[in-house]
């Protein structure tokens, strides 16, 4: 340890250079209670923030339900509640939905909102394919307004997902009238507004406190999300106090947080889901005993441990908190023995395979992955591409041994039921189940086609689920009210309070 | 002197055209496209297509050049794909950041290589000329990233006196605070760069002080440090100088490893998150703007010791 003596010969240079600049200690710009400033570190940036146009978790993270509101809202626990809409209701045929709209609602631009409004935006999605989530309320037939303060839609098939896809992207009621510039500006009814100049690209966006909003108002005056990518200066953040909550903690980091006392790491479920796919164009894996045989290889609590423990064990393609997930881990047991045999029967006992993985994921997954690998013959190279490579390659060309990469959306079962996907996984049995689940208008009846076709899908061996992330996210003390679930792809942030 | 100034503007324009053509052909080479990062991993390839078009990525690759240049020929550094904003408004808004922290971290680095490098250069043979460069050639090796991580652990986690990363979002109308959050990171760049610049100045000043106008101010009776404090300097600068120009490349590429590091929302960080949106009408102006810099700099330490010195104006004329 240095005296404190030597300290101050270390820094005397530096610290006249401080007193030039004319600069104490920094003074808090933080007020407590209603008036309070709080900063979230976040770790993607939206590319822009046309939420009708560009993909990405990013982008719900910061404007849905905070900016930008749909009939319902999405809940961290994955149901889903009223926003916009007072009620409503559903035929028990499943086929019109009727809503009630709150009264008072303004836009961000001060005009009322009317049930046109929302007519004209659901519309709009259903009209142009090019909408981003366009497919994912293509059931609704009209979509009419009765009176001001009622919308109904009028389904051509029943489809168990529609209430959630109203919550999502899809659902988003933006101003018939307004004009302004989608991809840089937001004009929503939420309880959040976003100022001119708020965002300022490649640094932060912040969100101001919609003081006209129609509901119980947001109890913090300004939220400004921090975009940082480097996990180690995001804990430098949270440790010297410019952050008040940190998103997407990386675990392995964890312990140096509990130096400081007044920061508490909470952990919440994600489905966000590891997805190691195996294509089946590719002769080898084509194979099922070889599919069979890299699943039994890998120890996934290595995995998990390897990350910090950042993750659950996933044994299908449905995670806990989508419908339909049951518990399927013990279906495939780890067997480096048995897959040696299972690979040898398969003629493949000097198999030599690809990984490309998008280069954004700890290196440590691979390199387990390599050695896990390694140990049951099977030689595993690994290539990590940048992800608009991987976009290319994996996803559009579906030129690829084995892919890894974090399909964060939530209820994206669908997938399993289109051979087109780069998953090209196509079993008729699955997509009739699925089509069932959908066309169900009973919850229980939901569930259990959803469970049923996980459960195929898993027996196939299509692809190993490495693991289930889990949120870490670091609060600082007096912050309450952070969602601890579901944190990668929503965060509604109308419930932070601030107290100290 | 006109003939040098003319034939060193055409290579700069010539330089620049080739450079152009050069940064628009292997920014085409990068796997995967824009339309793709904005349609994600739910998108149908007729989404893809569409956005595609909508942008005008279809259009034959000569078209979207000679689009590019001709709008570089009228001022116009074009438009992102991604947001629509100008790319001019973009950089010179991040310039703001980039600038400062180059400009701080060359004056770090001068002044830790100045005096220290002619000290080196005149303890030459003796311990603490031995420790001087030794210590020049360790530093001059440290990976930037280390050196930062290690900067902000002392001055930020265990002193507290500088923030440990970020950019005041007001920018410089808090000049203080604008200035404490570039001073770790220039200071970063400034160590290692003024590591490799004291070897420079120190040979520089080796190799003056065996010039004959040192021996004969030392006959004269000057002491050899007092000769080449008053005679021999101004040609040591000369050839630092000269070397300054150089290296400006590196100085910008140290900056986006420490944008990075601290994040700064400058020019490097900007450009890095760009490559990672494939927007490429952003990215191949940013990198045109910065190969300008570099060429117009290097031109311009040619000119100015073209002028300065009338040695170098004898050998051509």
């Amino acid at each position: 340890m240095r005296t404190p003596r030597s300290r101050l010969a270390l820094a005397a240079g530096l610290a006249t250079v401080l007193a030039l600049s004319g600069c104490a200690a920094p003074s808090p710009d933080k007020t407590d209670g209603s008036d309070a400033h709080v900063t979230v570190g976040l770790v993607l940036e939206p590319t822009d923030l046309n939420i009708r146009k560009t993909s990405g978790v990013a982008l719900d993270q910061v404007l849905l339900d905070n900016v930008y509101e749909g009939l319902v809202r999405r809940e961290a626990d994955g149901s889903v509640a009223d926003s916009l809409a007072k009620s409503h209701t559903v035929s028990p045929d499943g086929l019109t939905y009727t809503f009630t709209l709150n009264e008072n609602v303004h836009f961000h631009s001060g005009n009322a909102l009317t049930a046109q409004d929302v007519v004209w935006s659901l519309t709009q999605v259903l009209d142009d394919a090019s909408v981003k989530d366009h497919a994912t309320i293509a059931a609704i037939r009209t979509v009419t307004s009765p009176d001001p303060q009622t919308v109904v839609l009028t389904l051509s098939n029943p489809d168990s997902n529609l209430l959630w896809n109203l919550g999502g992207r899809a659902g988003q009621i933006l101003e018939e009238k307004a004009t302004n510039d989608l991809a840089t500006s937001a004009n929503g009814t939420g309880p959040f507004l976003l100022k001119k100049g708020a965002w300022k690209q490649g640094d932060s966006l912040t969100l101001d406190r919609n003081d006209d909003y129609y509901g119980a108002k947001a109890k913090v005056s300004e939220i400004t999300f921090r975009y940082i990518q480097d996990p180690t200066a995001a804990i430098n953040a949270t440790l010297t106090g410019d952050l008040d909550v940190q998103t997407g903690v990386d675990a392995n980091l964890r312990p140096q947080l509990a130096r400081d006392a007044d920061v508490k790491v909470t952990e919440g479920r994600t489905t966000d889901k590891y997805t190691l796919v195996f294509n089946p164009k590719v002769p080898a894996l084509a194979d099922p005993k070889v599919r069979e045989a890299l699943r039994t290889g890998i120890d996934h609590q290595a995995i998990i441990d390897s990350i910090g423990g950042a993750g659950v064990p996933q044994g299908g393609p449905i995670p806990e908190l989508d419908p339909g997930y049951q518990d399927l881990t013990k279906e495939i047991t780890f067997d480096p023995a048995k897959a040696k045999s299972l690979l040898a029967e398969a003629g493949q006992s000097n198999l030599t395979l690809t990984l490309t993985v998008a280069n954004h994921y700890p290196t440590v997954i691979s390199n387990v992955l390599t050695s896990q690998f390694k140990n049951i013959g099977v030689t595993l190279k690994v290539n990590r591409v940048e992800f608009p490579t991987w976009l290319n390659d994996v996803y559009t060309n579906h030129d690829f041994d084995l892919s890894l990469v974090n399909h964060a959306e939530s209820r994206d079962f669908s997938n399993w039921t289109n051979p087109d996907y780069y998953f090209g996984y196509n079993n008729p049995t699955v997509q009739a189940l699925y089509a069932e689940s959908v066309a169900a208008t009973d919850p229980k009846v939901v569930d259990e086609k959803l469970a049923e076709a996980a459960r195929l899908v898993a027996a196939d061996n299509p692809a190993d689920w490495l693991f289930t992330g889990k949120s870490l996210t670091a609060v600082r003390s007096g912050v309450t009210g952070f969602p601890t679930d579901s944190t990668t792809s929503r965060l509604y942030l109308a419930n932070l309070t601030v107290t100290r | 002197m006109t003939r040098f100034l003319l034939s060193r503007g055409l290579l700069l324009v010539l330089g620049l055209a080739v450079a152009s053509v050069l940064i628009f052909l292997a920014l085409r080479f990068l796997p995967g496209d824009v339309a793709q990062v904005i349609a994600g991993t739910d998108a149908t390839p007729a989404r893809i297509a569409a956005i595609r078009e909508s942008l005008g990525l279809d259009r034959p690759l000569p078209v979207q050049y000679f689009e590019w240049v001709g709008g570089l020929l009228r001022g116009d550094l074009g438009n992102s794909v991604v947001t629509g904003t100008p790319v001019a408004s973009e950089i010179a808004e991040k310039a703001q950041v980039t600038l400062p922290l180059a400009l701080l971290s060359m004056l770090i680095g001068l002044a830790i290589a100045g005096p220290l490098g002619v000290a080196a250069a005149l303890r030459r043979g003796r311990p603490a000329g031995f420790v001087l460069s030794g210590s020049a050639q360790a530093l001059a090796a440290v990976p930037v990233i280390w050196a930062g991580m290690l900067l902000v652990i002392v001055f930020s986690l265990w002193l507290g006196w500088l923030p440990a990363q970020g950019f005041p979002r007001a920018g410089w109308s808090d000049p203080g605070a604008a200035l404490r959050s570039l001073l770790l990171p220039a200071i970063t760049i400034g160590i290692i760069e003024g590591a490799a610049l004291l070897r420079f100045v120190r040979s520089a000043t080796l190799g003056v002080m065996g010039q004959d106008f040192i021996r004969t101010a030392a006959a004269a009776g000057r002491t050899r440090t007092g000769a080449l404090l008053t005679h021999g300097l101004p040609s040591v600068a000369l050839s630092i100088v000269s070397v300054l120009g150089i290296q400006v490349a590196g100085l910008l590429v140290g900056t986006v490893l420490v944008e990075n590091l601290f994040t700064l929302p400058g020019i490097g960080r900007m450009l890095v998150a760009d490559v990672g949106n494939r927007d490429l009408t952003k990215v191949q102006s940013e990198v045109l703007v910065l190969t300008a810099i570099v060429l117009i700099i290097g031109t311009l330490v040619d000119v100015i010791h073209r002028l300065v010195d009338p040695r170098a104006r004898e050998v051509t004329a």
